[in-house]
């Protein structure tokens, strides 16, 4: 019976530690801000444990040892000391290291004119279109993937579409609100190479919970390869395209080299190197793509994509077939 | 005193208890009564007086009372006559008759004898005809309006109704049969002509469409009209008159209909030039969309020549229909082919100014292909 109290106690606790070595813990740190954040996190958890610890151990010894009555000046004295000055010094020291923290967390000359990389993410319900300004070169669309260089600080442009979204890399930092009609800008800079996940963290319909993004963080020359690839045209001879501009798919989602140019939906150009499908909701697999195809709103509750069940199944394989393969 | 205060009270309740008796008996005995099967329903011999005047008093009183609170639209154009007239022809004039058409004979005999419209209009205002019209009349006969979702339709055939008084046989056949010039005698015989006669009655042999609100068929592709068709039939894209259109003509002459108008030439509308600012507008979304607010580009499917073929042309489309279509849709009542949902969701995001633009644009677009294929 107490063995299994006990253990009724420690799964939640096993859950959280579990929980810190997963793609989406801020106790897992791959960048500079979380970093920072993670050590402020240990130090502030461990100095209030050990202050928790001299308390009960004062309460103890007060209680059980030291029977005898202290004398008012010396009780006065512990009062003044360990109630007042020490709790000052340390909420003082602790409030300066994490104010000065903040310039580095949050660089004030951070804007999208910076001599770096500028990466707009912008939230829409329930993806997210992704930008990227290389300082020298041609934009790049992409969508529900956040790739950055290690190492450098990278910056970011957020706004919304369409209600309040909101920004976070866990392992890496953030997060930031997406307000629509705003630009809200921050940046972030990788220090260890690593594949997070990314959830939205502001409530913002029906499928928030199944709105993610995956955020890969890559050595700065693998990095300025996929993106030099992200930015060709499509390659592809799968016959899938045909049906895919017939039934008009073209018309919201955009694939280059191809008629297919609709800036509603989700680039798709390169939508076979992505991690996963429809921002985190399924695995990207052709399977799952001809599911989302016939019933996007079956995966994605109030997803803004029309059914397109009523195809012929041979013609949404294909189009799944052709989608799988753009990388 | 005491005693008889006790019997007075004693009477009361004696007097209650054979009353609720009665009561509960009394819709045994008519069933009963019913079951023995005495009661003459024959409709030879008329209603009794009592039993007209009180049916007369309850149909007048609730067409009265349920007409309250019917909005009327702004003048509706007088294009919506005609579809109205062919309508009529097809599903009215068969008990209400016609200028210049006598009624069958046993049209007569039906208790209630259906009222000559002609003379019977002036009696109703706008909105009580709409009531009548659309919800029709229970144990007389008159049937409801087929769907219930296609308040545009019965509008038309109030205007209609307005106009029928003042109209000779000959317009009246002009405008409800058009170039077929047939009359319901020579009627639908099942055959290849006929069929075509009785879409003919509204598109026109043209395919062109005889008014404003009656839609360019001529060049569609046979597939959307074949689906269309299925759909009007089914049910499921809503509308009166042509579901009553599609269930009478022969489903196996669909095809040689299809084919027949998607090889007529498709003529584009002449437009004015006040309407350029407009079809300006109407271009940039149909060529770009609003993908702020999820709107895709319209020519996305329906500029395509490779385009899935269930999706219509729309170039040189009627103005007022492609309005009305793309209100219906707002409103997500129209209803169609498997592919209807596409056009509820993303018609509901559109503005009525860029429902008009949109009109007006693909209204005045050149047909841009060739062989409807």
């Amino acid at each position: 019976m107490k063995a299994q109290s006990v253990a009724a106690y420690l799964l939640p606790v096993g859950c959280l530690v579990a929980g810190c070595s997963d793609a989406q813990s801020v106790l897992n740190p791959h960048g500079a801000e979380a970093e920072s954040i993670a050590l402020l996190f240990w130090i502030t958890a461990i100095g209030g444990a050990l202050i928790w610890l001299a308390v009960v151990g004062a309460l103890i010894y007060a209680g059980r040892r030291h029977r005898k009555p202290y004398s008012q000046a010396s009780a006065a004295r512990l009062v003044l000391w360990a109630g007042a000055v020490v709790p000052s010094i340390l909420l003082a020291v602790l409030l300066g290291y994490a104010l000065a923290l903040i310039p580095d967390l949050r660089p004030l000359a951070a804007s999208a004119d910076d001599d770096r990389l500028h990466i707009e993410v912008i939230g829409e319900q329930f993806w997210w279109r992704v930008i990227y300004h290389p300082p020298d070169g041609q934009p790049v669309v992409s969508a529900n993937e956040v790739r950055l260089p290690v190492g450098e600080r990278v910056t970011f442009s957020l706004k919304s579409t369409d209600v309040i979204h909101s920004f976070w890399i866990p392992p890496l930092g953030g997060k930031m609100d997406m307000i629509p009609g705003r630009t809200n800008t921050f940046s972030l800079k990788a220090t260890k190479a690593g594949i997070f996940r990314s959830p939205c963290t502001e409530f913002c319909g029906p499928s928030h919970a199944l709105m993610a993004f995956t955020a890969v963080a890559m050595k700065p020359g693998r990095f300025d390869r996929w993106l030099a690839n992200e930015g060709k045209e499509a390659v592809n001879g799968k016959p899938g395209l045909k049906p895919f501009l017939a039934n008009g798919c073209g018309a919201c989602h955009a694939i280059r080299g191809t008629e297919a140019d609709g800036a509603v939906g989700p680039d798709l150009t390169h939508l076979a190197s992505r991690k996963t499908l429809a921002a985190g909701s399924l695995p990207n697999t052709e399977d799952a793509i001809a599911r989302f195809i016939a019933e996007p709103d079956e995966v994605k509750p109030g997803v803004r994509m029309p059914a397109f069940g009523m195809l012929p199944q041979d013609e949404i394989d294909a189009i799944a077939a052709y989608l799988a393969r753009l990388e | 005193m005491k005693l008889n205060v006790n019997r007075h009270r004693i009477a009361v309740r004696i007097n209650w208890k054979y009353i609720a008796i009665g009561l509960a008996v009394l819709p045994f005995a008519a069933v009963f009564v019913a079951w023995l099967g005495f009661f003459n329903i024959g409709a030879a011999s008329g209603h009794w007086r009592i039993t007209e005047l009180f049916l007369q008093l309850a149909m007048r009183s609730a067409v009265r009372t349920y007409a309250i609170g019917i909005e009327e639209p702004e003048a509706f154009d007088r294009g919506a006559i005609l579809p109205a007239a062919g309508h009529f022809a097809r599903g009215c004039a068969t008990c209400h008759g016609a200028p210049g058409e006598p009624r069958p004979a046993m049209v007569k005999a039906m208790l209630p004898r259906p009222p000559r419209l002609e003379r019977a209009v002036h009696a109703w205002d706008d909105a009580q005809l709409f009531r009548i019209v659309k919800r029709g009349i229970r144990f007389t006969g008159m049937p409801a309006w087929p769907t219930q979702m296609r308040d545009d339709e019965v509008w038309g055939m109030v205007a209609f109704l307005r106009r029928l008084p003042d109209l000779d046989p000959e317009e009246y056949r002009n405008l409800a049969y058009g170039p077929a010039k047939r009359s319901r005698a020579s009627g639908f015989n099942g055959s290849f002509d006929a069929a075509l006669a009785g879409c003919a009655r509204c598109h026109g042999m043209d395919g062109l469409g005889r008014s404003a609100f009656v839609p360019v068929i001529a060049g569609q592709h046979r597939a959307y009209f074949v689906e269309s068709l299925r759909a009007y039939a089914a049910g499921e894209r809503a509308s009166g008159i042509m579901e009553l259109a599609a269930t009478e003509a022969d489903r196996k002459l669909w095809q040689r209909l299809a084919e027949y108008y998607a090889s007529l030439p498709a003529t584009e509308d002449e437009q004015s030039a006040a309407d350029a600012e407009r079809i300006a507008r109407g271009r940039r979304i149909a060529q770009y969309g609003v993908p702020r607010r999820d709107i895709p580009a319209c020519l996305g499917c329906h500029g395509r020549p490779d385009r899935n073929p269930v999706y219509p042309q729309l170039d040189g489309q009627k103005r007022p229909y492609l309005e009305n279509q793309l209100r219906l849709f707002a409103e997500g009542e129209r209803g169609g082919t498997d592919y209807a949902h596409l056009m509820t969701e993303f018609a509901s995001r559109l503005e009525r100014k860029e429902i008009e633009s949109l009109a007006a644009y693909f209204a005045s677009r050149q047909v841009q292909r060739g062989k409807a294929e």
